[in-house]
């Protein structure tokens, strides 16, 4: 009971901070694996999303509000210059819009700092979500615990939007076979310059969102872009599932993990991603090394067994 | 991605190799002279843009010529660096015998890792690549009796014989870095271009036919990644011969990134592309971002777009630039004579540069 | 297949060649430095993680400066400003152009104690001294280098007795993983056991958080609140120590005193962490409400121009210029490196804001270490001493 009682917190924080990092790679998500667009400054995006909130946020409601949509709409107008960006390298592979999305990502963080200061920035949120709960005796901060409600609706609304919804199937017909669409009457770059637009509102919505949680600061877009990365790639390409669970299993990594493997800790998150893309690739190289040894095992039983 | 790769090569010009030999003999008589034509420190730079091409180089032999694009060579550049770290602080300072020792721990380093990352193709294994290049670091974070930790470790000069003088002369550091990347650069080309590097070519181009065809394909990726191991070995230790210096945060995926957008701007098959990359940024966050104390990444981040749009091809598109408006003019300068389409177009594998679409690569096995 | 690769490698050739004659073009001048103007290089992160105490710093250095309108000792001052970075290698090239290129007679500055590790051997073969205003490695030789600013495990040394007096019970030791850290603490740590204090951690051991990375404190939070410590002291500086004050107000530990290294609390990090930061109790070597004449002027010159009030990182480099001002007046003949460096071994007392303190045999300052709290002073938070603690350095 007591090992239990130790180890809730981490455990209710791991699911917290995964559904923190799923709303903050939810745009690459979209971008990456439904927009085929490997969209480097997606951290950028965020923190400018960020240092909106924390310029406009004033501990109102209505203010968070406004800086929600203030920040879903700079984040949307970013998702339509990366459309407008990306078109002429379209067909250049992934390389060249890593150069691209990468040299767009260092101007606008160069930009981002020299408008809103190096400073970190205090985030005022609304009174009511500003301290902690108590949760079978332990403390949990409120905005966190409101933060896994925001993160479901978020991924069952994305789930149905892509998996269910006309617009999801539009989308996911343009990535696959974009002349099929074309032949629907749609046009598959309509479609995919909304999906980067919606990328992108996404993007910046959460900047809003999670800068009570991630100060706002020079560093915010690159953990942002790497934590990103490794749960839409670890959570395959485009599935808004696989996301969630990524972005869970990396919260737990980094709160659960680090509890029950201190010394571990500083390789955790980088180990356990090299484990699950083993893992998740199949054919991979894990199952072999089972199957090796499987062999070598009857090999040393076949040998016990001629000796004996 | 590997097969998007193919597709920036895309259509070339057909110089001959007269002209190309020439400027490549150019190139190498000014890099030798550079020293009395520059001030101190644009020395300095273009050894560090020497030492950091060789790291692109290495990139380049897996992204551009194996397919597998990475962001994790940085993690035999620190093996290769903190090997000779340790050498010379147990005092074998002589360079002839620090690079062996490097290039033979980073291909060890990469051997082991390889049977890892070669299984993965695309966005995974540059996500495997550079879950490699971290834990790397992080271990040179940690493991302080042979790193210095997390403040890095500082090493006496080294020199190029056993019991030589030491390289402390800029200009001696220079040469002896030039010389040292020629050659692994000169070795790198000859063996992308004799038969094994053909096979290479068939790995990444079709890599199905390959092992229908009976090619142990798994065992030349794993070749190839240790061979580039070898490589970055070197860069690293060639890093501690001219910085002296060593720490984690020097060894850690913005120079991955940096190293892989090397090679995408140079093109990413070109040995030569992969320090006109690796000079090109250095020169741009080095000389170009002090004109604006803070604003390197600024600078930088210019200078990648520049290159997206108007280097569509790498720097070897702007061969392609030039050819045409040759053509244009109605040049028909000896050596500069286009070969005719059927010819160039021959069993080479490659699409035009007009953009015809690539096929999608699957991002896993 | 060869066809294609010879193309490129032409191409890339005649790419390389036109960039070489570019660059040929545009650096082939060895800039040279005039006898009356003594040139020094201001060395401090102007991009980066680091960026806003890199700033404070700047603004501190140069109000010295400009204060003195632009002449220590009757020579005229050029400040050649150069961008320390994130990575200690950058620093290190960025240094090697204000030694090769500037030819500066001093370098000034360096937040980061690695890039202070990086540099000093370059700054040593060419013999430049370093007058240092941040973190301090330990070095194997210090001919050359400065410090006005703190060794780091004197921070938590000097308030490792108070918490044990104050505390009645255990203490939680909690920082991170890298060197600059893991010396705060063991600075703090060595000095409490000493005196007869008890560690709360399991283990009998501090905790160190994974560095860089981590942003998520709670896990750490909620096992030290249940080691059942009576106070926890800390060291984090920049983001990471805004995300923990505002996590351990929200935390488990919510109710346990928080002693720091004033790092916690410092600058940016203060007005970022709010409400949440009050009542701290931090130990550091400065505060802006020190009542003597220097810090008076000091703090109003520096409120007059940047509407701010200064802290630890802005006074430092203020006093950087302090020293190098004294030094380069004490000299008497031609300013050189050399010269500078030899003037320094002799400055006696050096009045400061934070009051008067002198360079000891480490070559970094025998100083006060002052208790202080975050507290409301007027509409801000500000870090408002308590009491002196001890005066360290040797």
């Amino acid at each position: 009971m007591d090992w239990l009682d130790a180890h809730l917190i981490p455990a209710l924080d791991g699911v917290a901070y995964g559904m923190l990092l799923f709303v903050v790679a939810a745009g690459l998500t979209l971008a990456f694996g439904s927009g085929g667009v490997l969209n480097l400054a997606h951290g950028t995006v965020y923190a400018m999303g960020a240092y909106i909130a924390a310029d406009i946020g004033d501990g109102s409601w209505g203010m968070l509000v406004l800086a929600l949509a203030v920040g879903a709409a700079a984040g949307a107008t970013s998702g339509g210059v990366l459309a407008v960006a990306v078109a002429p390298v379209a067909r250049r592979g992934h390389l060249d819009q890593a150069l691209l999305t990468f040299g767009i990502a260092l101007v606008g963080g160069d930009m981002l700092v020299s408008y809103f200061g190096a400073d970190q920035r205090q985030v005022a949120v609304p009174k009511a979500l500003e301290d902690s709960v108590t949760i079978a005796g332990h403390q949990y901060p409120t905005y966190r615990l409101a933060f896994i409600g925001v993160a479901a609706l978020l991924a069952g609304l994305g789930y149905w939007l892509l998996v269910r919804s006309t617009a999801g199937a539009a989308v996911r017909a343009t990535t696959d076979d974009p002349e099929m669409v074309a032949a629907l009457g749609l046009s598959p770059r309509v479609v995919h310059t909304a999906t980067l637009v919606v990328a992108g509102a996404l993007a910046g919505g959460a900047g809003v969102l999670g800068a009570p949680i991630i100060t706002p600061s020079p560093e915010t877009a690159d953990t942002v872009m790497l934590w990103s990365l490794i749960i839409v790639v670890v959570g395959r390409l485009g599935s808004v599932l696989g996301a969630l669970f990524a972005a869970i299993a990396v919260g737990e990594v980094q709160t659960l993990g680090v509890v029950l493997a201190p010394d571990l800790a500083p390789y955790l998150l980088f180990g356990a991603m090299g484990i699950a893309l083993l893992v998740r690739s199949g054919s991979g190289i894990l199952p072999e090394f089972a199957a090796r040894a499987r062999v070598l095992a009857t090999r040393a039983r076949a040998l016990k067994g001629g000796g004996a | 991605m590997n097969t998007r790769l193919s597709a920036v090569i895309a259509m070339s010009s057909r110089y001959g190799t007269v002209a190309r030999r020439a400027a490549l003999a150019v190139v190498v008589v000014w890099l030798l002279v550079l020293p009395q034509l520059v001030d101190t420190y644009t020395l300095v730079l273009a050894t560090q843009a020497l030492v950091f091409g060789l790291l692109a180089v290495g990139v380049g032999v897996l992204t551009g010529h194996a397919g597998l694009a990475t962001m994790g060579q940085v993690a035999p550049y620190a093996v290769g660096a903190y090997t000779t770290a340790w050498l010379t602080r147990h005092d074998i300072t002589a360079g002839l015998l620090q690079l062996p020792a490097a290039a033979l721990a980073g291909a060890l380093f990469a051997a082991v890792t390889g049977i890892v990352v070669i299984r993965a193709r695309g966005v995974v294994a540059l996500m495997l690549t550079l879950a490699v290049g971290e834990l790397t670091a992080t271990a040179a974070v940690q493991w302080k009796e042979f790193t210095g930790g997390s403040d890095g470790v500082s090493t006496p000069p080294a020199r190029i014989f056993p019991g030589g003088a030491e390289l402390f002369d800029d200009q001696d550091i220079y040469l002896y870095v030039l010389v040292v990347a020629l050659v692994v650069a000169g070795i790198t080309a000859l063996v992308l271009r004799s038969p094994a590097g053909l096979l290479l070519a068939g790995v990444r181009d079709n890599e199905d036919r390959m092992r229908a065809a009976g090619h142990p394909v798994d065992r030349y990726l794993l070749l190839t990644y240790t061979g580039a191991g070898a490589i970055s070995g070197i860069s690293g230790a060639l890093l501690m011969t001219y910085a002296r210096y060593v720490s984690p945060q020097d060894v850690g995926f913005d120079i991955s990134a940096l190293a892989l957008l090397a090679v995408v701007i140079g093109g990413v098959r070109s040995t030569a592309g992969a320090f006109a990359g690796a000079g090109l940024i250095v020169f741009t966050r080095d000389k170009l971002g002090n004109w604006w104390p803070g604003h390197a990444p600024l600078f930088l981040g210019i200078l990648f777009l520049i290159a997206v749009y108007l280097l569509p091809n790498g720097a070897a598109g702007v061969a392609q630039q030039l050819r045409s408006l040759a053509d244009r003019m109605g040049l028909r300068v000896p050596g500069l004579v286009p070969r005719t389409p059927a010819a160039a177009g021959a069993g080479d594998g490659t699409v035009p540069a007009s953009g015809a679409p690539v096929p999608e690569e699957a991002d896993a096995r | 297949m060869s066809l294609i690769r010879r193309t490129r490698r032409r191409a890339a050739a005649s790419i390389v060649l036109a960039a070489a004659l570019v660059a040929t073009a545009a650096c082939s001048k060895d800039s040279g430095s005039n006898n009356d103007t003594v040139k020094l290089g201001l060395l401090v992160p102007l991009s980066g993680v680091y960026k806003s105490i890199g700033e404070d710093m700047k603004r501190g250095f140069e109000l010295y400066v400009e204060q003195h309108n632009n002449k220590f000792g009757g020579h005229k001052i050029e400040v050649v400003v150069a961008d320390e970075g994130e990575a200690p290698g950058v620093s290190l090239s960025a240094a090697t152009k204000l030694v090769k290129q500037d030819k500066v007679a001093a370098v000034v500055g360096v937040s980061s104690g690695a890039a202070v590790a990086a540099i000093t051997p370059m700054l040593a073969d060419n013999r430049v001294p370093l007058i240092g205003s941040g973190g301090r490695p330990n070095l194997q030789n210090i001919d050359r280098v400065w410090n006005t600013s703190w060794m780091s495990d004197e921070t938590g040394a000097a308030i490792a007795k108070y918490v044990k007096d104050t505390v009645n019970g255990p203490v939680g030791i909690i920082g991170p993983d890298y060197q600059g850290g893991q010396d705060q603490i063991r600075g703090f740590t060595d000095t409490f056991v000493k005196a007869g204090g008890q560690v709360a951690n399991s283990g009998g051991k501090p905790t160190f958080t994974p560095w860089p990375g981590t942003t998520n404190f709670l896990p750490y939070l909620s096992q030290i609140a249940q080691s059942g410590a009576k106070a926890v002291y800390t060291f984090y500086a920049g983001s990471a120590a805004v995300d923990f004050v505002k996590q351990y107000k929200q935390s488990d530990a919510k109710d346990i005193p928080l002693y720091a290294a004033g790092f916690l609390t410092e600058g940016a990090t203060l007005a970022a962490e709010g409400d949440a930061a009050r009542d701290i109790y931090s130990v550091l070597n400065y505060a802006p409400g020190l009542d003597n004449p220097a810090n008076r002027n000091f703090v109003s010159a520096y409120n007059a121009k940047h509407k701010t009030q200064p802290n630890l990182y802005a006074m430092c480099s203020f006093d950087a210029g302090s020293v190098l001002d004294r030094a380069i007046t004490a000299i008497d003949g031609k300013v050189t490196s050399e010269a500078i460096n030899n003037a320094i071994r002799g400055l006696g007392q050096i009045d400061s804001p934070r009051g008067a303190w002198q360079f000891g045999a480490n070559h970094s300052p025998v100083q006060k270490w002052y208790l202080r709290q975050v507290r409301p002073d007027g509409q801000v938070l500000s870090n408002v001493v308590v009491q002196e603690l001890a005066t360290l350095g040797s």
